[in-house]
């Protein structure tokens, strides 16, 4: 592995706040996004069942094919009869999947016929005409339901709606409880949320009849993924489509999901004689565009008098809605994370992957690391207050210490560096934390209740697929890797081609500045493709921007390729000044002898050798500059049941808040809030901090105000941003945002994930803020989002939120 | 997200919009600032023949003192078409009524202020909007024009249930007329979700305080929480002509929402409206003592 | 059919259009201004948010007919060649990650600042509570708009 000083020439970009040139075109409007793109399209929509539960009968689209303008209209049964099932990866039962509703729907939202027409206008004037028969069926929503012996199925091949079973023990349970001085229990309840990217799912279509193969646009965050599943669905050769990625409006996970469309615009789009475009709107969003599942999570802690962690277990059942892809993901990823920040040798972890007729789910920023770090810290919060120990104490009694890194846990995740510690202790003294408990005092005796909560988080990055070894056979992605093209152009200049893509992390910026040191250049000099398209695109199954590879896989790529290309300069320039390369150096776009200063080639001479004078170059050389590149993880092992490796990095941060409860509205309002944050190196802390701070709001948004509601019969109240609550800038507070460095030995920049942090650490640290600033009141925490309602409830009544 | 098909009319006078509603009754919409309107066509929860835009007619925008005269007292004349952003600029409503432009500063936002009108407001008659519970409280007057002429409405008398009024199906509201308010103190305060939000209760209150926190009079509008804005009589009974100390606010604030059944959806159950209604009453109250 | 006339960024345009085009709709798919955004179905995101006749106001909520003899300007329109310093400033100061929301925030701003050159923070949070950003947690934003009022001020100082 190539270490961190050979990477560098000079280090004037990395690490440095350098602004993100690259997006100038964002702020004058000339942004590329699906939408924008200057085709002549046919528009596409579905019609989708209003049923939570039904067999499907007939569909009659006579009327929306006679209206004028219409021009195409296919079932969800013609599409099913065409594609593959919808393949699962984590259930270890059998359920079977289209991408369109045929038989029966499970879901409302669920699409049951695509119409197109010729514009907009029209399209949802036809949606209208279609007429369907739906044969309702008993509907199933909630957990407990749902696993009841007598439940309606969702899949009846599955004989169950529990899709996914499984137990795993780690160390010695049982004595730990044994042992144990004191065991604290609780059950959690996450509601559905999601983290609703500004720019909804978008796609356009084309059939070219000349090749039989698809040209697909769409803002997907996967194409690596995608390209296989639209392929074996359609059941076409991966020759046959080709998927370009223009600039997306945010993803956050929830653009992982869009691939099952990709797959019925295809269909249609065979039947046009243009591109058919399907812009989702955000009903269709947030109807059943992909959610958060949500779960209930039982989870023990047995403690030492001392405060010491002796064991943990956790029954961890989530929702999956009815969508085979990601059902079980979020568990596995929970189970990866269980014990947090903290050394605990003994872990025993049962999880249930649920299908109910709740809308399908997706890997949402954080995937299931959100839930597994609310429960655990709202767990460490109680703990501490039943010890009479202070959080803060708790949290020092049974951190993983620095010099216990790199640290595996019982079930084999390894966590390589961090200073937990260190990041508390900062964040205590940010906050003045001894100060607040004592403000805390007299503002009770005034009737103002503020509370102080803290939470302890890892951010792990880096997925290594293949962990879902509950599937039979081989995964069929194993560890993560990233393609990279790197070329200096007859100017002299770089050009950069990621095989993955972005959805506003600046990239392009960050690469910029990683390349301009490595070749003694300017950021400016250095541009990187804004658009993925697979017929170009240095790609891997596994490209896409999640699970926060970025930093480690991507640009691992880009570094080896840049790192190839910088080594071809040298050869040329040492064959062109007659220097060994040894007695050479870069500066300023040129090389020049280290001997002899003046004896000195500049990248754009060296560029004319290598693309216009070639029998100039060194003899047995290859012409051109450009090089390409594909990098892993080679700390990744084969994920399995006792060596599950799952993530690849792992950041930290500490959340510290003051909130003030308004008890007589039940209204939680933020006094103060800080970060600290440690992403091992960071390539560019405004990037950095952008990232933390939003990822923060989500989880206040996820805290306090966002939740997918649905009633009895399946149907979801909360389908405009009317009703489902976004964080707004009026009534957010000031982040104060701090940073450790622990660089990360498994990557060749020592940076760590950075992205979903804020998300994780987030729901704690403000659930343990309420449930401190209403102890007065003998209030506990045990679900989200903590609605002002229900604090009410809570302090009048029940005492449970 | 697209309205259905309609016809669109831009009359450039209220005689022309006032007849053509009473030839074509029942078919149509009036379109003023379009914030609450359109939303419902792109939604699809109205399907309108005609959409009469009011935005054509000049002479409906305008905040001006009246004096006295035909039996009506000195007031502010506001035009239906004026919108929460002038309103809430207007130094004229600042000094004199300024009820109106503390209430109007909460609605919505920014975009939405510069758009929507106070007469789009009263007609549309939201349970849950703003200024209903302002005119309320100020015991306003409007103004409705049809093909039969004009006439005077009561705002007592105005708000009928949800989403309906007193206004005929073919009349357009085209004035509000408020009082010139002088030592009078008027506050207007809401609970909602997040600042932009709908009331889950909103309260205006105007107040004039006499010597020793003596009540002299009260008036209370309260939106967001019943099927529409109404005034609380039982709190300001309880209030009127008594010395004003936190307890007895708090006592008579309990009443807030006797004779009210309080409205239920995800924002808050019909409980919860009313205990907010509750608190919220007596914080108006607070406020402007 | 309606026909409308209208000056959008300082250009005159006359076009025929259907009673129910939405204004965004109008400027995106007939004119091909696509900097203005469409993030929702109700009003709530302001990614669609133009200035009409001085004001900004949310396009989707805008019939294009109610457009007729208006003045529009969009974010296309802000500046020709250099930067408005509110666009330098959302660059300097990492105000822009996906850039959805982008050209409806910079509206905003620029609204704001011609009405209160120097807003406090509070104000500036005020001015954008009608546009939602995903991504920023808008402190960045917040900050940028701060940064390109204090810049205007030296300048015009």
């Amino acid at each position: 592995m190539l270490k961190f000083d050979e990477i560098f020439v000079t280090r004037d970009w990395f690490g440095k706040p350098v602004r993100r040139a690259a997006d100038k075109r964002f702020v004058t409007g000339e942004g590329s996004y699906v939408d924008d793109l200057p085709f002549d399209c046919a528009h596409a929509g579905f019609v989708r069942s209003p049923h939570a539960h039904a067999r499907l009968g007939r569909i009659d689209t006579s009327k929306a094919e006679a209206m004028t303008g219409v021009l195409a209209v296919m079932t969800g049964p013609e599409v099913a009869a065409l594609t593959n099932p919808v393949g699962a990866r984590a259930i270890t039962r059998p359920a079977r999947q289209h991408v369109m509703a045929t038989g029966k729907v499970r879901y409302v939202g669920e699409p049951v016929a695509i119409v197109v027409a010729e514009n907009r206008y029209i399209l949802e004037d036809a949606l209208e005409l279609v007429e369907v028969e739906y044969d309702p069926l008993p509907v199933v929503v909630e957990i407990d339901d749902a696993m009841r012996s007598d439940a309606p199925l969702v899949f009846e091949e599955a004989g169950s709606n529990i899709l996914l079973h499984d137990t795993l023990s780690h160390g010695n349970i049982d004595e730990a409880f044994r042992e144990a001085d004191v065991v604290v229990k609780e059950q959690f309840r996450i509601q559905r949320f999601s983290s609703t990217p500004l720019e909804n799912w978008a796609i356009i279509a084309k059939y070219e009849k000349g090749t039989d193969s698809y040209v697909v646009w769409a803002n997907d965050q996967q194409p690596g993924r995608t390209i296989v599943n639209v392929c074996n669905v359609l059941g076409i050769a991966a020759s046959k489509l080709r998927l370009i990625v223009p600039d997306s409006g945010g993803g956050f996970g929830i653009k992982l999901a869009i691939w099952p469309y990709i797959i019925s615009q295809c269909l249609v789009a065979r039947k046009v004689d243009k591109p058919v475009k399907w812009i989702q709107t955000r009903h269709e969003h947030l109807l059943g565009g992909t959610h958060t599942p949500d779960c209930i999570v039982d989870l023990e802690l047995a403690i030492k008098k001392d405060g010491k962690i002796l064991g943990l277990r956790m029954r961890d059942r989530q929702n999956d809605g009815s969508f085979v892809h990601t059902a079980g993901i979020y568990n596995l990823i929970k189970f990866a994370n269980l014990v947090g920040c903290y050394d605990i040798r003994s872990t025993h972890n049962e999880m249930m992957s649920i299908v109910t007729n709740k809308a399908p789910t997706v890997q949402n920023r954080g995937v299931g690391k959100p839930a597994m770090m609310f429960t655990l810290e709202r767990l460490a919060h109680r703990a501490a207050r039943h010890l009479g120990m202070d959080p803060a104490e708790f949290r020092f009694r049974n951190f993983i210490q620095p010099e216990q890194m790199p640290y595996t846990t019982p079930w084999g995740e390894i966590y390589e560096s961090g200073n937990y510690p260190e990041c508390l202790r900062k964040a205590l003294a940010q906050i003045n934390y001894d100060e607040i408990k004592g403000e805390q005092e007299s503002l009770r005796k005034a009737g103002t209740y503020i509370g102080i909560g803290l939470s302890a988080s890892v951010e792990p990055g880096t997925s290594n697929l293949g962990y879902y070894y509950t599937s039979r056979g081989t995964p069929e992605y194993m560890g993560n890797a990233e393609g990279a093209i790197v070329s200096m152009d007859y100017d002299g200049n770089i050009n950069v081609l990621l095989g993955s893509v972005e959805e506003g992390q600046g990239h392009a910026t960050a690469v910029s500045q990683v390349v301009a040191d490595m070749l003694a250049i300017t950021p400016d000099r250095v541009t990187m493709a804004s658009q993925m398209d697979s017929m170009m695109s240095p790609f891997l199954g596994h490209s896409g921007c999640y699970a926060n590879r970025f930093n480690d896989v991507d640009m691992g790529a880009v570094i080896m390729a840049t790192k190839k290309v910088r080594d071809k300069v040298l050869k040329i320039a040492a064959h062109k000044l007659d220097s060994p390369v040894t007695e050479l150096q870069l500066g300023n776009g040129a090389v020049c002898s280290t001997k002899q200063k003046d004896r000195r080639i500049t990248f754009k001479e060296i560029a004319t050798l290598a693309y216009k004078q070639v029998l100039l170059l060194p003899p047995d050389m290859e012409p051109g500059l450009k090089e390409v590149a594909y990098y892993k993880n080679s700390f990744a092992k084969l994920p399995g049941k006792e060596d599950f490796n799952v993530q690849m990095t792992h950041g930290n941060s500490v959340h510290a808040v003051v909130v003030e409860v308004d008890t007589k509205s039940g209204m939680v309002h933020f006094r103060k809030y800080v970060i600290v944050h440690d992403c091992g190196r960071q390539i560019n802390p405004g990037i950095v901090d952008g990232m933390a701070i939003g990822s923060t709001v989500h989880g206040i948004g996820t805290a306090l105000l966002e939740e997918f509601v649905y009633d009895e019969n399946g149907q979801i109240l909360t389908t405009s941003f009317a009703d489902y609550l976004k964080p707004l800038a009026i009534d957010l507070p000031r982040f104060e945002l701090s940073h450790l460095e622990s660089p990360c030995p498994t990557t060749l920049l020592g940076t760590k994930a950075v992205g979903e942090g804020g998300a994780i650490g987030s729901l704690a640290a403000i659930a343990n803020a309420v449930e401190d600033a209403l102890t007065p009141f003998g209030v506990k925490v045990t679900s989200l989002p903590m609605t002002p309602e229900k604090v009410l409830r809570a302090i009048r009544e029940t005492k449970v939120i | 997200m697209i309205p259905p098909k309609f016809e669109y009319i831009a009359p450039t006078s209220l005689a022309d919009v006032a007849s053509f509603l009473a030839s074509h009754p029942g078919e149509s919409k009036l379109l003023a600032g379009g914030q609450s309107l359109i939303p419902i066509l792109k939604l699809r929860l109205a399907s309108p023949g005609y959409l009469v835009d009011l935005g054509r007619i000049g002479g409906l925008s305008y905040i001006r003192e009246e004096p006295a005269a035909e039996g009506r007292p000195a007031g502010i004349a506001i035009g239906a078409m004026t919108t929460y952003a002038e309103i809430r600029k207007s130094a004229l409503l600042r000094e004199k009524c300024a009820l109106l432009t503390q209430t109007a500063a909460t609605v919505a936002d920014v975009q939405v202020r510069n758009r929507g009108t106070l007469g789009g407001s009263l007609a549309h008659a939201d349970p849950s909007a703003d200024m209903p519970a302002a005119v309320l409280a100020l015991g306003a007057e409007l103004k409705a024009v049809g093909s039969n002429g004009e006439r005077w409405i009561k705002i007592a008398d105005y708000f009928k249930g949800m989403f309906t009024t007193a206004l005929a199906e073919n009349e357009i509201l085209t004035e509000i007329r408020v009082p010139i308010l002088s030592g009078q103190r008027t506050a207007y305060i809401k609970a909602a979700r997040r600042p932009t939000d709908f009331a889950i209760a909103g309260v205006a209150v105007r107040l004039r305080l006499g010597t020793s926190d003596m009540c002299e009079d009260i008036a209370i509008g309260v939106t967001g929480v019943g099927d529409r804005a109404y005034r609380p009589a039982d709190v300001e009974r309880a209030l009127k002509g008594k010395r004003l100390d936190p307890n007895l606010i708090e006592a008579a604030a309990a009443e807030a929402v006797r004779g009210v059944e309080p409205l239920s959806n995800v924002h808050g159950s019909a409980e919860y409206r009313a205990q907010i209604a509750r608190v919220y009453v007596a914080r108006a109250i607070a406020a402007v003592c | 059919m309606h026909k409308i006339r209208l000056r959008i960024n300082g250009k005159e345009y006359e076009e025929e259009v259907e009673a129910r085009l939405l204004l965004v709709h109008f400027l995106r798919d007939k004119l091909h201004l696509t900097g203005t955004h469409v993030g929702c179905d109700t009003g709530n995101c302001g990614a669609c948010t133009v200035s009409s006749n001085g004001k900004t106001v949310k396009s989707c909520n805008m019939l294009a007919v109610q457009a007729d003899g208006g003045d529009l300007i969009t974010i296309e329109g802000v500046a020709t060649g250099a930067l408005d310093p509110v666009q330098e400033a959302f660059l300097d100061k990492f105000a822009v990650q996906c850039g959805y929301c982008t050209p409806g925030m910079i509206m905003s701003a620029l609204a704001l600042l011609k009405d209160t050159p120097r807003p406090t923070e509070a104000e500036i949070r005020e001015a954008i509570e009608g546009n939602i950003c995903m991504c920023t947690g808008y402190q960045q934003i917040v900050d940028a708009i701060s940064h390109a009022a204090a810049r205007l001020s030296q300048v015009r100082e």
